[in-house]
Formats: structure tokens, sequence, C-alpha cells
């Protein structure tokens, strides 16, 4: 069972997901920083897991802080603050974006896609373990990546960066397909280092 | 099977070519280079499919700015910024498709649909492309082996065109000066000279570069079981040409400024001489020169008015002036070099034309061309026995130096007529010809294009490489695009005498290479150090007296 990293609190879109992730003291182990790292996998629990899952990817982090841009001095340090005001505290948080790329029904099955189903607020976010990584992506006996064209055409800065982390990523867990990974890493490759600098592509 | 070097793309810019992905990463998929890819022809068969490339274009290059410091290598940079891909370069390759190999046939079939995409695309296997590319296998009766295919390591897939092709379906060699077109010309002799081949082969040599030929007797590669290829050259006065196998138009053309009345004059003397010889000897060439003036004597007797006698003896002054027989002449009355001397199987006579005036040699090689082609008819027909001067019993073949000069484009000389019908119906009765020529624009371009097999080496002239494109059909755009920077000993060969257009690289020669230019300054350096030294030599014996000197110094 993966790490649970947080609740989904609000969605763009069908697919693009923001989840808060547990804060200290809001979950028992609480997640740490390389558990929600850019280009994780995550479950999105639907019905709380009765209709399986939605699999989806971190695609980003923004930080909530309410103290931004207060620069005045403060009455009280922020030891006691917490004492007295922990709704306050409760205010900074750290949310991830997860796009969601497709779905694990509850019998196991898989699919790869813009997923039919959406998920609810409150739905929990859970990292996947390597085995649910690979069962997403080798079935059938042989490496399904249908998703891919998704992150590529993402509007995001860093959507060719994602699909190289995957990439990668895939090609660790995955090593008997890393000569087909090689060829789509390279390109990607190619198209964040070498393109943005004027190469020919 | 080798491993694949990329994989199809899809259709190419034409109906019979394809694209293809690689990296290419060890630089073998070269412009003129074969490639396969497998097709299936059901029934669970499977063969390769034989394609040229014919254009290379990169799709991922470095900025240029990573290559703005000569000492610094770009890929350094590409993985200081985290580039640590697999290649920096990758190429979408232009392929046109030649066929599978059908045995039965003997010839390639176009599959007509591209490879699907993703089709594993190999570099063609040199056994494969020794298989498929020459019509015969070196050292088989009729294969000339001239060289290798350019594009693979020297000897691994020869190319050896059909020797039947060539003499059936005619050749041109053609290239600029310097480019190895005698080389290549010998080269072929050698080949044809072969005891596997032991052709009847005759070369017309303006310059008087082909005497090296004389050394085919001793090429020991060319022997085999007693066989010994002959050698003859035939030096300027060699050659003789009876008198009587000339036309009215080869005396017109010999003529100095004829005007129409001596032409129509000539052509009455002609006849008669003619219709005499047809009397005496049952044959119409047999007339001679003295008998031709003595013709013309009479018709000046009959004349009736001045104006016509000074035209017979304007006539006759030019005829008396130009053509000379007897010894040392190559015009003759009697004598004329025997065909079976000229051609005979295993033997390559040449003949060499230098010191001969142009008209002269335009006539004497209308004449020679018009007797074989007459010869072979007639041997052909059953019309003539062994005793005739007109029996050639085997195919001949005639290689042309300097073809431009006997087939000129625009204007129709003595020789263009006898020429285009050689090429037209010399198929039939076993008379080849091979044209070579550094001038293609300068040569008539129906004659170049009934050459069905073409040798093409480097041509820079524009004018020439619009000819050979106008003129040569069977060889593609893509590969006429390397006409200008093949290097010496590289080819195109393409034709009847092959299986598919292919660029080759001619072996060396057997015989020395008596083409080759004059190495000016080396010989003017030589000459002045001999003459230093001779000088030296003056100087030096002024300054020491001999002995006799100091005695008379003593006394």
């Amino acid at each position: 069972m993966g790490v649970s990293l947080g609740k989904i609190v609000k969605s763009n879109s069908h697919t693009d997901y923001i989840c808060q992730v547990y804060g200290r003291n809001e979950f028992d182990p609480a997640p740490g920083v390389e558990n929600y790292a850019l280009g994780t996998f995550v479950r999105i629990e639907l019905e709380g897991g009765k209709a399986g899952a939605l699999v989806g990817l971190i695609y980003d982090t923004v930080l909530l802080n309410p103290d931004f841009g207060r620069l005045g001095p403060r009455l009280s340090p922020e030891t006691e603050l917490a004492m007295f005001t922990p709704d306050y505290l409760n205010e900074r948080a750290v949310l991830v974006g997860i796009t969601a790329i497709g779905r694990v029904k509850a019998d196991g099955d898989v699919f790869q896609g813009v997923p039919l189903l959406a998920a609810n607020s409150d739905a929990q976010v859970i990292q996947m373990t390597d085995d649910e990584i690979r069962a997403f992506h080798a079935y059938d006996g042989a490496l399904h990546l249908d998703y891919l064209p998704l992150l590529a055409h993402m509007d995001h800065p860093l959507a060719l960066h994602l699909s190289l982390i995957v990439l990668r990523k895939l090609g660790r867990l995955l090593p008997e397909c890393a000569t087909e990974l090689a060829v789509l890493s390279d390109d990607l490759l190619w198209r964040t280092q070498i393109g943005p600098l004027g190469g020919m592509q | 099977m080798s491993q694949p070097l990329g994989r199809a793309k899809g259709p190419g810019p034409t109906p019979h070519s394809f694209l293809f992905v690689s990296p290419d990463d060890e630089q073998k998929l070269k412009v003129g280079e074969f490639i396969t890819y497998p097709v299936s022809l059901g029934g669970g068969q499977e063969e390769p499919v034989l394609s040229r490339i014919t254009e290379r274009r990169p799709v991922r290059l470095y900025p240029n700015a990573f290559s703005g410091d000569p000492q610094v290598d770009p890929n350094r940079i590409a993985a200081m910024v985290g580039y640590q891909g697999r290649s920096s370069e990758l190429f979408e390759i232009t392929a046109e498709v030649i066929g599978y190999y059908d045995r039965q046939l003997k010839d390639f079939v176009n599959p007509r649909v591209p490879p699907r995409v993703g089709t594993p695309i190999t570099l063609a296997e040199n056994t494969y492309l020794s298989d498929v590319l020459s019509r015969c296998k070196p050292d088989d009766t009729g294969a000339a082996t001239i060289g290798w295919l350019l594009s693979r390591p020297q000897g691994e897939v020869p190319v050896a065109i059909d020797v039947g092709a060539v003499v059936s379906t005619h050749l041109a060699i053609i290239a600029s000066t310097g480019a190895g077109k005698s080389y290549t010309a010998s080269v072929l002799i050698e080949e044809m000279m072969r005891a596997n081949n032991r052709a009847a082969i005759l070369v017309i040599d303006p310059h008087g570069e082909y005497n090296t030929l004389a050394e085919l007797p001793n090429a020991k590669q060319l022997c085999r079981d007693g066989y010994r290829p002959e050698a003859r050259i035939y030096a300027p006065g060699d050659v003789k040409i009876r008198v009587g196998t000339l036309e009215r138009g080869d005396l017109r053309y010999l003529l100095p400024s004829v005007t129409d009345r001596m032409d129509y004059m000539l052509g009455r003397a002609y006849r008669q001489a003619q219709n005499l010889s047809r009397q005496r000897f049952n044959s119409e060439d047999r007339w001679t020169r003295a008998e031709l003036l003595g013709v013309l004597d009479r018709i000046d007797e009959d004349a009736e008015d001045n104006f016509d006698k000074g035209t017979i003896q304007a006539l006759r002054w030019r005829l008396e002036s130009t053509i000379k027989t007897g010894k040392g002449q190559i015009f003759d009355d009697q004598e004329q070099t025997s065909l079976e001397d000229l051609f005979r199987p295993g033997r390559c006579s040449v003949m060499q034309l230098n010191q001969i005036d142009s008209r002269e040699q335009q006539v004497i090689v209308a004449a020679l061309l018009r007797r074989v082609f007459t010869a072979r008819m007639r041997t052909k027909n059953g019309e003539v026995g062994p005793d005739s001067d007109y029996y050639l019993p085997y195919p001949v073949f005639i290689l042309i130096e300097e073809a431009h000069n006997y087939a000129p484009a625009g204007v129709d000389i003595v020789t263009t007529g006898i020429l285009k019908k050689i090429l037209a119906e010399g198929r039939k009765f076993g008379v080849g010809v091979g044209l070579i020529s550094q001038r293609p624009g300068k040569l008539d371009s129906d004659v170049l294009s009934q050459c069905n097999t073409q040798i093409l080496l480097r041509i820079v002239n524009p004018i020439d490489q619009a000819r050979v494109r106008e003129s040569v059909e069977s060889v593609g755009r893509d590969l006429l695009a390397e006409l200008p920077s093949l290097t010496k000993g590289q080819a195109i060969i393409s034709g009847a005498a092959v299986n598919t257009p292919m660029l080759c690289q001619i072996r060396p020669r057997y015989t020395r290479h008596g083409g080759a230019e004059e190495d000016a300054p080396r010989a003017w350096v030589t000459y002045a150090d001999s003459a230093l030294a001779r000088q030296r030599e003056q100087d030096s014996a002024l300054l020491q007296p001999t002995g006799r000197r100091n005695r008379l110094y003593k006394s």
C-alpha cells in the first residue's frame, strides 16, 4: 500500500485535480516531500475505492501561505500563536496538481487515457507503489503509454519534462522495455534540452 | 540478415519512392547505396525489395552556435546543457524502389506499394547485390567485370556487365577530359578479351592513346588454358581503304569547295566508274582512281562548252590532289585491309588515325563501318562465302573514340548515316558500337540515345550534363546529380547491360595506361636540369685544360 498524500480539494477540469497534501499532525504517517515529487504516480480513490481509482500524475506543486506579504511586526511569537489559534496555522498548505491519465477498476482492469469517471472532493490521493505502476503500464503482454500524448499536449510549461520524468521512471521499473522507452526519451530530451536553444527538430 | 539501419516512415515524393528515418551512426546510408526491406509475396514467401537511396535530409541538428568554436566539440556543449541522448543526428532518407528480383524473369519486379510504416530497412547484403545487380556472374561467358560497387569495399560486390547486351544494343562512354574515359574503355576491352569472351574488337583511335593495348597478350590475367589474346596496332599508314569502296558522298566530302556543277559531274563520273567495275568484276566497288579520272577525261572530251570543261578540269584537279593512292597512302586502288585481319575473335585491333586530316578520318571510318555492316549482313544472309571480301562470320564490336567527330549534333556528315544505321539495325547482324566522347553536348542526341548501355564518368559542363540527362533515360536524376562530383575511375553504369543503374569503381588496368596527359612541369624541370648540366659541363671543360694543352704550355 502506498503512502496517503492528501485529499482532492478542487478540480480545474475533468482531468485536472488539485490535492492538498496532508500537513504535520494531519495524517500518520505524514507524507514526506519525496512522496509527492513531480511525476509521482498517484491513485485517486473513487467512492472510497469501491469503484476503483483514477490514476494521475503530479504535474505541479503550489505552496499556500497567508503570511506571504505581511511584513508588519507580530505581537506574539509563532510558537505561542500555535497554542491559541491552530486554525490559522492550518491555512498554510502544499497543493499539488494532478492530471488524470487513466483508471484502475475495482477488479484490477486498467484503462489508459481520459477517464470517464471523475473523482469527488475529499477523495483520497495515494502514492502508487512500483508494482502498481508496473501493473498500470504492462498488461496484455506489452508496455502501454496511451496517455503520453495527453501529457505532451498539456498546456503547462513542464509538460515535456513531466513526460521525460515518466519515461525515465518507467525505464528503471521496466528494464525489458528500456530500448523502446529510450527512443521516446531521446526525442523528448532533444525537444526539452536542444530545441529551445535553437536546435533543428 | 544484417541489423536494420532504419525504419520506414511512409511514402516518398514520387510514386515509387518511400521515406525512412535513421540515425545512420556508421554513415553507411550514402546516396546511391542499396538497401532492402522485406515484402511478402503470399504463400509464406518473403523476398527482399531492393531500393536505392536518392536523398538524405537531416531532421535533427544542433544549433549553429554549438559549433561556434572549432576547438570545442558540439557534443560536449550538448552534454553540458543536459542532452545525453543516443544520437545528435537523425536523417530522413528517400529511397527509390527498384523491386524484388524475379529469378524466372531475371529482372526486378516493382511491388507497387511502399513499405508499411515501421518496416525495417537494412543495408543490402554483398552476396545479394552480387547476385542481382549484374546480369551475369564474373567469369561467365559474356561477363565483363569492370569494377566493383562504389559504396562497398574493393571487390566485395563485383560489377559484371553483360557483353552480349553491349554488343547487340551498343554502348556509350561519356566523361569530361581526364575523368578516365580511355582507361575505362581499356578495362572493358581487357574484359572482353578474356578467355571467357574472346571478342573481336576494333578501336578507332584518333589520338593514338590505345597503343598500350599491345600489351594485352602479356596480361596473365587474361590468358587461360592456352588462350592468349592478340593485339594489333595499325599505325596511320597501315590501314588500307580501297578507293572503290568510297561512296560518291565520301568523295564529295573529301574534296574542297565542290560546286553543284562539279557535284553533278562527279556523280556522272562515279556512276560510269561503277558501271565499268560491274562489267569487269561483277562488283561495283572495284573501280580505281585512274579509272575515275579516265571517265572524267572522256566526259571532258565530250563536253561541248568551255564552262563544262573548266568544271571538269577543276574537279579533276581536286580529285588528284585529295585522293592519293599507292604506297604510304591510306587509299589504294587494289589493296584493302581484310576484315578478317581487323576482326578476329580473341583479337583487339587498334586503328590509329592521328596525323590524319579530320575529314579523311571521317571518310575512313564511314567506309569501314559500311564495309563491316555490309559484310555482316551478307554473311548472315548467306550471300557471300569465305573467299569474299565481305565474309565476316562472327559478331564484331567497334569502339569509336571522340565519337562526337563522327556523329556531331545538328549536322549530318559522312559517318552519321551509317552510324545511325548500325545503331538501329546492328543488333540483327551482330555489329556493336561503343561511342566514347568527352562532349556529349556535341554528339547527335539520336545517336546517344540509341546506345542502350551507358558508362558515365565525371561530367562538369552543364550543357553536357543536360544532353546526358535528355538522352539517357535509364539513370535517375539522383544519380545524374552525382556526375560532377565523381572522382577519377568512378562511373555510373546503367542500361541494358546491368539490371539497375549503379555507381561503380572501375578496376585497375592490367595493361599500362597510354592516355595520360603530359606532366608539363616535370618535363620543363627535367629539360632545364639537363640543359644546366650540359652548360656546366661546357663551362668546366674550359676551366680544366687537357693534358695536351699542358704539354703545349710547357713547350
